[in-house]
């Protein structure tokens, strides 16, 4: 096994078993599992009347003493979701009609496939009536109003996971929980009990006794079945790890974590607790290689461990992230294909001092990933002026490696865009992504730093034209003439704007509504007692992060296709108001009918011309900025439902951070005046649009560099894909590394890379099965590119390919 | 202002020169090598290149090209471009891109203003910017002023020559940039004339002369496996570039690849080197190790 930069000393690591874990988890099959389903059902049967928090924290401690547990063989990190690897719990508090729907049809997806028992779903469908009326689907679709509903049926907003499942999205603050354990957590809850509470945190402590009780039976648990599977193991050298780790499990995070192995197993552990408890995503690591050196440190010290054994713990727990899943409704699987779960797990960039923080931990993970090669965790790297260049040379070695991690956030540029908001500039320097390129403070930060409603700009551009109405359904929520109907005359590129402004603001409104719906119902619903004790200050403040009890707390929408809405502002202005080669009618004509025509690709072809973001020319790239700029003056302007409940904050902060949405969003927009056709993918994240950028890569990276990154305090998100030549050798990996560095000159924000050329990607669509272990960049995250639905296998292969 | 004829200027260069570079590359050569992976840089004039597979047999441009120089086939347009005198309208009337118009000209503030964008990346890497083509030292009053306000920013400049100009317009190019990357492609006159149409005779001589005003060279040593892989002569060739002295700064083995074989069938020519054997990579690490063995810097591959 070749690894980055590492040369091991001894045999402390074992790469044989590595790459033979590695191999099955690469073979891993989606399954679902109706465990968990079948206790909380029962539990919420059991517990009617009783205060929310209670009952989840009931069900939750319920199914962590009667689920199925198992040991991964081989594996030195154990602990399990469901009854399976990879088998994906069920949470029908959230949503349950979909799944029941959907039963037949899990098997035969295009993408995101789970294989089911028939057992399985008779099994799930007896729970469904039960949860008719209760779950937080059916809460939000009562409260959303009629207009929101229509919005969506233009395809301008979409409601994502936040109306049908748990909230996620949060980094813990690991740091707290490797020092007290979940026992000293339990503790401290019984002694804010003797205080003198209110119902709500009274409530509240109470829940967390019952989840820390129920996650300590499931720790005695494994030291049961450790025991048991070491009295059958015939290797020795297995047999006496299964005996330690049933030591270890006898009194496991009672109290803070004594080594770094326990430390480790410690996070495995608590990110597992919280994907049972919920079934959010992008639960997140934070800033790993910070919290966990003092145990590595120490542990080394003492001379109770190699750097070599710190590499094998860290990659059985990146390879035991990937036995984790999660189910979702297919219209939503569009919008995240490739099984993802975003776990970030960030190494890196300042520590809150302003010195460099980078440590041994920060390199072994890196080479940790270059051996897990799995889509989980989403790794990232900060860096800054202080990084060492060989972290960062590191870091471009695995980038070569092809499978599109880690990604790249610049301090430079990141700290100031957090500094935006309402934080210190020691706090802001100990940001972390979150999911895949929204940025939080690790353990400080209430649920989602994005993920909101998405809006499509493509879409909101669109009705501009026609003022409001949508020549796809034919709805029409807003007019900006006075009239209905789509006729409206723009006598100026200035006319055009403001009804751009207009009707983004409409719609704005709208996304903030449906925001607000889904997050009082989320109150409720998830009430999660165990992941809110793990966050700043809900423990002191007796809150649950839903109902406030976080530290800071920040959402962002996601907003799809800044880049096609300004380049399609810069061909109407180019063409129709300046060389006046088109009237806007020959042109919305053109649009109408998709181009169709040798007079449509005459249009087509002028439209084409215009210039476009991603080759450093002003005159597009400024216009992209202004869209930027308007929808970050809106912001201001609004606060979330814990205003006044006591985090800092409780506003809004932009995000490009759109998954897979370009894709699926694109499918709802009709021909767009930069010639890009009806249906086609909208771009994605910042990124130019799809092979709009034909001057490499400098040039990309200076119509980036002229956004308004340092305000985008939730994430912005380039995404580049280089040709493999361009990165061979060790000068190349060294130019490489330069034009990472350069970011910071640069105001990038945060940059991630696939190292592929086309010819492999079509050949990996045309043949999947040679190509199963093919792991491409999706977005902001990591997926097969098996798995990956048709459409987005074709955005990914139309992505400029830079080589040279 | 002179203007200036370039192909077009490629960002994040890797390969012509040291670090990350900007690459302009000029039109028109005085050499013409069978194995020219550029061919659209050898006469100094706009071309047209002509994509097939993007056609879709509108015959537009069947009617806009003179002379009945375009003929619609099964196979896509036959053009004669000989007889074609108004080819460049073709990039205009056809509407799927199946014409590309090669060659542009530009003013020396132009092209100054589009490079010093990239001037973070060339300070990070130590990289800088590079003429190259089809010959750069056609255009050199061209490139030097582009040079001088280049170098007068602090940007290392690089000049890819053959360096078949005569000396007393090469030395004025060559004085104003920092480095030359300078093209021996034999040293044997016949062979060198029976693959290029020139003969090496000025050309050994400038590399003289480039050497001793002590500008850095790296010298490029293209092999193509049975035009110019004579063991006898690359000795000669590495002879020759020790003989240089202190100015060569490496010498870069570069291996023969075919990948300007589609930009033929874009101009409708005749690629005559597609029966060529592979090289072998033992022979690049022979070649390699001599260059070594003569006290020479070497790479392979640039």
């Amino acid at each position: 096994m070749t690894l980055l930069s590492f040369i091991p000393e001894n045999e402390d690591c074992d790469f044989a078993r590595i790459n033979k874990m590695q191999k099955k988890m690469n073979n891993r099959i989606p399954t679902v599992c109706h465990e968990r389903a079948e206790i909380i059902t029962e539990v919420f049967k059991e517990t009617e009347g009783e205060p929310i928090v209670i009952r989840r924290a009931k069900a939750f401690a319920k199914i962590l003493t009667n689920m199925s547990i198992y040991i991964e063989k081989d594996s030195l990190i154990i602990g399990n979701q469901a009854s399976k690897n990879f088998a994906a719990p069920i949470f029908p508090e959230y949503s349950i009609d979909w799944i029941v729907d959907e039963l037949d049809e899990f098997e035969h997806r295009s993408g995101d496939f789970f294989n089911i028992t028939e057992e399985t779903k008779n099994r799930l469908r007896v729970l469904q009536p039960y949860w008719q009326g209760k779950t937080h689907k059916e809460e939000v679709l009562k409260n959303l109003p009629s207009a929101n509903r229509l919005a969506e049926k233009q395809g301008v907003l979409h409601r994502g996971g936040i109306s049908m499942s748990g909230d996620g999205h949060i980094i813990p603050n690991h740091e707290f929980v490797l020092k007290n354990g979940y026992g000293g957590i339990l503790k401290i809850a019984q002694e804010q009990l003797t205080k003198e509470n209110s119902q709500e945190q009274e409530d509240f402590y109470n829940a967390v006794i019952i989840s820390m009780e129920g996650v300590l039976t499931y720790i005695k648990r494994f030291s049961k079945l450790a025991s048991d599977e070491a009295a059958k193991e015939k290797d020795g050298k297995r047999k006496k790890e299964l005996l330690n780790l049933s030591k270890m499990f006898k009194s496991f995070m009672e109290g803070g974590a004594r080594n770094f192995h326990e430390a480790v197993e410690c996070i495995y552990i608590t990110h597992i607790l919280m994907m049972i408890e919920s079934n959010g995503h992008s639960f997140s690591f934070g800033r790993f290689d910070q919290y966990a050196y003092p145990y590595y440190e120490k542990d080394l010290k003492e001379g109770n461990i190699s750097k070599e054994k710190a590499l094998e713990v860290i990659t059985h727990f990146f390879i035991m992230t990937n036995s984790l899943n999660k189910i979702r409704p297919w219209g939503h699987t569009q919008y995240s294909s490739g099984y993802p779960l975003y776990s970030n797990l960030m190494v890196g960039g300042m520590m809150p001092n302003g010195r460099d923080g980078t440590n041994t931990l920060s390199y072994l993970c890196l080479e940790a990933m270059s051996m897990s090669k799995l889509p989980e965790p989403n790794l990232s790297v900060r860096f800054c002026e202080q990084t060492p260049h060989n972290l960062i040379v590191d870091a471009a070695k695995l980038i070569r490696m092809g499978f599109g991690m880690p990604s790249m956030f610049c301090d430079e540029v990141v700290i100031p865009a957090m500094m935006t908001l309402d934080l210190d500039i020691e706090t802001a320097r100990d940001y972390a992504s979150m999911g895949c390129v929204e940025t939080a403070i690790p353990g400080k930060w209430g649920h989602r730093a994005t993920g909101m409603t998405y809006i499509n700009f493509g879409k909101v551009f669109e009705l501009a034209m026609n003022n409001g109405y949508d020549p796809e359904t034919g709805i029409q929520l807003i007019d900006l003439n006075g009239k209905s109907g789509s006729e409206i005359e723009y006598k100026s590129y200035d006319e055009l704007w403001s009804a751009w402004k207009k009707t983004l603001k409409y719609y704005f409104n709208k996304a903030v509504v449906c925001d607000t719906v889904c997050d009082k119902s989320l109150k409720y619903h998830d009430a999660d007692s165990f992941a809110s004790s793990l966050v700043d200050s809900c423990i002191w403040r007796g809150k649950t992060l839903k109902n406030g009890g976080a530290m800071y707390d920040y959402v962002s929408q996601s907003n799809i296709g800044p880049s096609i809405v300004g380049d399609s502002l810069a061909a109407v202005k180019k063409i129709v108001f300046e060389d006046k080669t088109l009237t806007m009618e020959e042109l919305k004509e053109a649009l109408a009918k998709n181009f169709e025509g040798i007079g449509g690709a005459k249009i087509r072809q002028l439209c084409r011309k215009a210039p476009k973001f991603g080759n450093d020319i002003d005159y597009v790239d400024l216009i992209v900025a202004d869209v930027y700029d308007s929808y970050l003056e809106l912001l201001p302007d609004y606060k979330t439902d814990r205003a006044g409940c006591g985090p800092i904050g409780c506003g809004y902060t932009m995000s490009t951070s759109n998954i897979t949405s370009y894709v699926p969003n694109g499918f709802d927009v009709g021909a767009t005046p930069d010639g890009r056709l009806a249906g086609k993918p909208l771009n994605e994240g910042a990124s130019p649009c799809l092979g709009a950028d034909t001057e490499g890569p400098t040039a990309v990276i200076n119509s980036i560099s002229k956004l308004p990154n340092k305000k985008i305090a939730g994430g912005q998100l380039l995404n580049m894909r280089f040709s493999p030549g361009a990165l061979k050798g060790n000068e190349n990996i060294e130019k490489f590394a330069d034009f990472i560095e350069t970011m910071k000159e640069k105001n990038i924000f945060h940059n991630q890379f696939n190292i592929i050329d086309s010819e492999t990607l079509r050949a990996a669509r045309d043949n999947p099965d040679e190509y199963k272990d093919l792991m491409v960049r999706v977005a902001g995250y990591c997926a097969l590119f098996s798995t990956l639905m048709p459409e987005a296998q074709e955005a990914i292969i139309n992505r400029t390919e830079l080589s040279f | 202002m002179k203007m200036g004829l370039i192909s077009k200027i490629q960002g994040y260069s890797t390969k012509d020169g040291p670090g990350i570079r900007s690459t302009v590359f000029m039109m028109g050569c005085n050499l013409n090598c069978s194995w020219c992976a550029n061919p659209e840089l050898i006469t100094k004039a706009p071309k047209m290149f002509y994509y097939k597979e993007r056609c879709t047999k509108c015959g537009r441009c069947v009617a806009t090209a003179k002379n009945n120089s375009i003929v619609m086939t099964d196979e896509g347009c036959i053009i004669d471009r000989d007889k074609c005198t108004n080819i460049l309208d073709c990039s205009h009337c056809c509407f799927f891109d199946a014409y590309e118009a090669i060659g542009y000209e530009i003013s020396e503030q132009e092209l100054y203003a589009k490079l010093i964008s990239d001037r973070a990346f060339y300070e990070k890497s130590n990289g800088g910017v590079t003429f190259s083509g089809g010959e750069p030292g056609l255009q050199g009053e061209f490139v030097s002023n582009v040079a001088k306000k280049l170098r007068g920013n602090g940007i290392h400049v690089a000049l890819d020559t053959a360096g078949l100009i005569p000396w007393e317009n090469l030395e004025n190019t060559i004085r104003n940039v920092d480095a030359v990357l300078y093209d021996i492609k034999a040293f044997n006159r016949d062979i060198h004339f029976q693959h290029t149409s020139v003969y090496n005779d000025l050309i050994l001589e400038n590399a003289k002369r480039i050497a001793d005003t002590g500008t850095a060279m790296f010298i490029r040593m293209v092999i193509i496996p049975t035009l110019n892989d004579d063991w006898e002569d690359i000795c000669k060739r590495i002879e020759f570039i020790e003989s240089l002295g202190q100015s060569v700064k490496q010498v870069d083995i570069l291996k023969y690849h075919n990948f300007g074989t589609g930009k033929y069938i874009r101009l409708g020519q005749e690629y005559s080197l597609n029966d060529l054997p592979a090289l072998e990579d033992d022979f690049l690490e022979k070649i390699y190790k001599k260059a070594i063995d003569s006290g020479l810097k070497a790479s392979i591959g640039g």
